[in-house]
């Protein structure tokens, strides 16, 4: 009796499951295959025109390559123009260091002070963060004021470009993370004796590691491999960062693709290794919050 | 060990005003509970005392000495917040002792101090442990340890014990009695459990819409309300309370009789009325009445009562047990 009734019911739903067992993994193959052509295929096209020789590389195709000739194209552009390439690291490295590490001294203080304080202030700073994550920069204004400060084509004026330009993002991210950490820890404290700035460093800070790790790995990613307004704002030979290295090998009448590949392979490795690295941790500080007491 | 006054305190928020003058006096050594429904003011009366919030109007003195504008750590307090409020990057010790390094006192002092703090509560063992690895109730006896160690004049606790089961609760109200008579030191407590306020105060504070509706030792409020607020608010099963026609049949506007001044007897009494429900706490029975001169009445009665619904009884106060508020 059980028997019969049990195969009685389970039979009619049968066809309906074995689609839904197939459909998750379609949709997932679809997804994978996706990600393979945007994400996968042009790593490996830029990899594969890096170890060609000049004239294999200049015909831009996914044939193998009959010579390979990945150590000569990296000593040759780690050489290009008196190695040229060294430079833009140091100065890239330093760049993004110091600009996240202002980013984030600043972001989590501005962050906690808006999240926390009531005051009417703080519409107005709010309102300034939303803006400055709006509205697009105006180039040539900044480079005047850049220039009436002296600060134009200097190191410390492109990182002060930097935080001012990523500042919006980091502050949002922190008060985001700050509204989830229990006001009373801060009274706690208050009642234990702690100036606020002791409230900051000493208790709220130390909290705040998780989305300190995003930001940094979120910031120095974009920095370090910012085009645009160092091109714009940090013109000279003396001052090239890595990005701007492309040109080395591009230009009107002669273009060497397996050394401009081989380039943009060593630019981008570092920030994918940090990515991959820090890939959990990421994650983690854009969603987790929870510092139940 | 300190005296704690309150006078015509006032507080705002923006147009809204949520204390609207109250005025207090905790006698040094006392454990005063403030009571009232939710949203009522306690917390935030708490909290101005604490100096976590200003106050707009009125003064706060604690031993006789005006701290209304005075830094929470001046005043001589500790707090022990309803969520703990642990610090979680900190070990058990380091949460204790939190204040005391902030004070720059010497090591050795500090583990003294946070050593003795953590005998009393027994969390000895758990020095070294992070607020994540302890139970709800380790947890709470951390953040009394916090106070502890600070050696205040004044405690003050807001709702400490709401996130703890029941059984633990009835275990935690016995230990913070026993602390308040080791410590001899004054302690304001916020609470909305009427059980609670009875069994651990020397003093209820009674509050309902930013007011003081009564104050007193917990026996004096159950046998003598002054309002009908106070009397439905405290006991278990609340008061027998009714107004209009009925009130006025008995002489007041409000007449009020406690389930356990209820006599039942089959034959004869003041009301006439039907059994609707009982329900049986094993020590006694909860009686619920339709009786037709008032409404519902909720009697006390033996845990054997052969009651059960349908059948019919004679309910009658107990001599001088009625409660008659005027208008
Ligand atoms: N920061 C604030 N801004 C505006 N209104 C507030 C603020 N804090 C409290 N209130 C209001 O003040 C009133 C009293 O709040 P309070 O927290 O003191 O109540 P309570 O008696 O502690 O209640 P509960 O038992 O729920 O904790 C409430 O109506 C609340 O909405
Ligand atoms: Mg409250």
């Amino acid at each position: 009796m059980t028997v019969l009734s049990r195969s009685v019911a389970t039979a009619p739903p049968a066809r309906p499951r074995r689609r839904a067992r197939w459909r998750p993994a379609l949709t997932g193959g679809l997804a994978l295959l996706a990600a393979l052509v945007v994400f996968v295929i042009p790593f490996l096209f830029i990899a594969l025109q890096a170890v060609k020789t000049r004239r294999e590389a200049s015909r831009l195709d996914f044939a193998w390559p009959t010579e390979w000739q990945a150590w000569e194209n990296l000593v040759e552009v780690v050489q290009e123009r008196d190695y040229m390439l060294l430079l833009a690291y140091l100065n890239s490295t330093i760049i993004t260091v110091g600009s996240v590490t202002l980013l984030v001294i600043f972001a989590s203080m501005v962050g906690y002070v808006l999240q926390r304080r009531r005051s009417r202030v703080n519409g107005v700073v709010m309102g300034a963060v939303l803006a400055g994550l709006m509205i697009p920069p105006a180039v040539v204004p900044t480079i005047w004021v850049l220039q009436a400060l002296g600060l134009f084509k200097t190191i410390h004026g492109m990182i002060l470009i930097e935080v001012a330009y990523n500042l919006s993002f980091s502050v949002l991210l922190y008060r985001a993370f700050i509204a989830t950490i229990p006001r009373e820890l801060d009274e706690a404290a208050i009642i234990d004796g702690a100036k606020p700035l002791q409230v900051f460093f000493k208790v709220v800070l130390p909290l705040l590691w998780p989305v300190t790790v995003t930001n940094i790995v979120v910031q120095s990613i974009g920095i370090f491999n910012d085009f645009t307004n160092p091109l714009y704002y940090l013109p000279g030979r003396e001052n090239v960062t890595v990005q701007l290295t492309l040109f080395n090998f591009q230009s009107q009448f002669s273009s060497q693709m397996n050394l401009l590949f081989m380039n943009v392979l060593l630019v981008t490795i570092p920030p994918l290794v940090v990515f991959v690295f820090f890939n959990r941790q990421i994650v983690a500080g854009m969603t987790a919050g929870a510092v139940k007491g | 060990m300190a005296e704690v006054q309150l006078r015509a305190v006032r507080k705002s928020f923006g147009a809204v005003e949520v204390i609207k003058g109250v005025d207090l006096r905790v006698p040094s050594g006392d454990f005063c509970v403030f009571v009232g429904p939710s949203g009522c003011g306690k917390s935030t009366l708490l909290r101005m005392i604490a100096g976590l919030e200003e106050v707009t109007d009125g003064q706060v003195l604690i031993g006789g000495r005006d701290v209304t504008d005075a830094e929470p750590s001046r005043r001589g307090i500790a707090m022990v917040f309803q969520n703990y409020a642990l610090y979680p990057h900190m070990t058990v010790a380091q949460n204790i002792g939190f204040g005391l390094s902030l004070a720059k006192r010497p090591k050795a002092e500090i583990e003294d101090r946070v050593r003795h703090a953590a005998d009393i509560l027994q969390l000895s063992h758990l020095l070294d442990r992070k607020p994540k690895a302890l139970s709800g109730g380790q947890r709470q006896r951390v953040a009394i340890g916090r106070a502890i160690v600070r050696d205040p004049k004044v405690f003050l606790f807001d709702e400490p014990l709401s996130n703890l089961d029941a059984s633990l609760r009835a275990e935690m109200r016995l230990e913070l009695a026993e602390l308040h008579g080791r410590l001899d030191a004054t302690m304001i407590y916020v609470t909305h459990d009427q059980v609670e306020a009875m069994t651990m105060a020397d003093r209820i504070v009674v509050l309902n819409g930013g007011r003081i509706e009564q104050t007193g030792a917990p026996m004096d409020l159950y046998r003598h309300p002054a309002t009908p607020f106070v009397a439905g608010f405290l006991g278990s099963p609340r008061m027998n309370l009714y107004e209009g026609e009925a009130a006025r049949a008995m002489g007041a506007r409000v007449y009020g009789i406690r389930p356990e001044h209820v006599l039942l007897s089959p034959e004869r009494g003041r009301w006439h009325g039907r059994v609707r429900h009982v329900e049986r706490l094993g020590a006694d029975a909860i009686i619920h009445l339709d009786v037709p001169q008032l409404g519902d009445l909720v009697a006390r009665a033996a845990g054997e009562t052969t009651l059960a619904p349908g059948s019919e009884v004679w309910a009658s106060p107990q001599d001088g047990t009625e409660h008659r508020f005027p208008a």
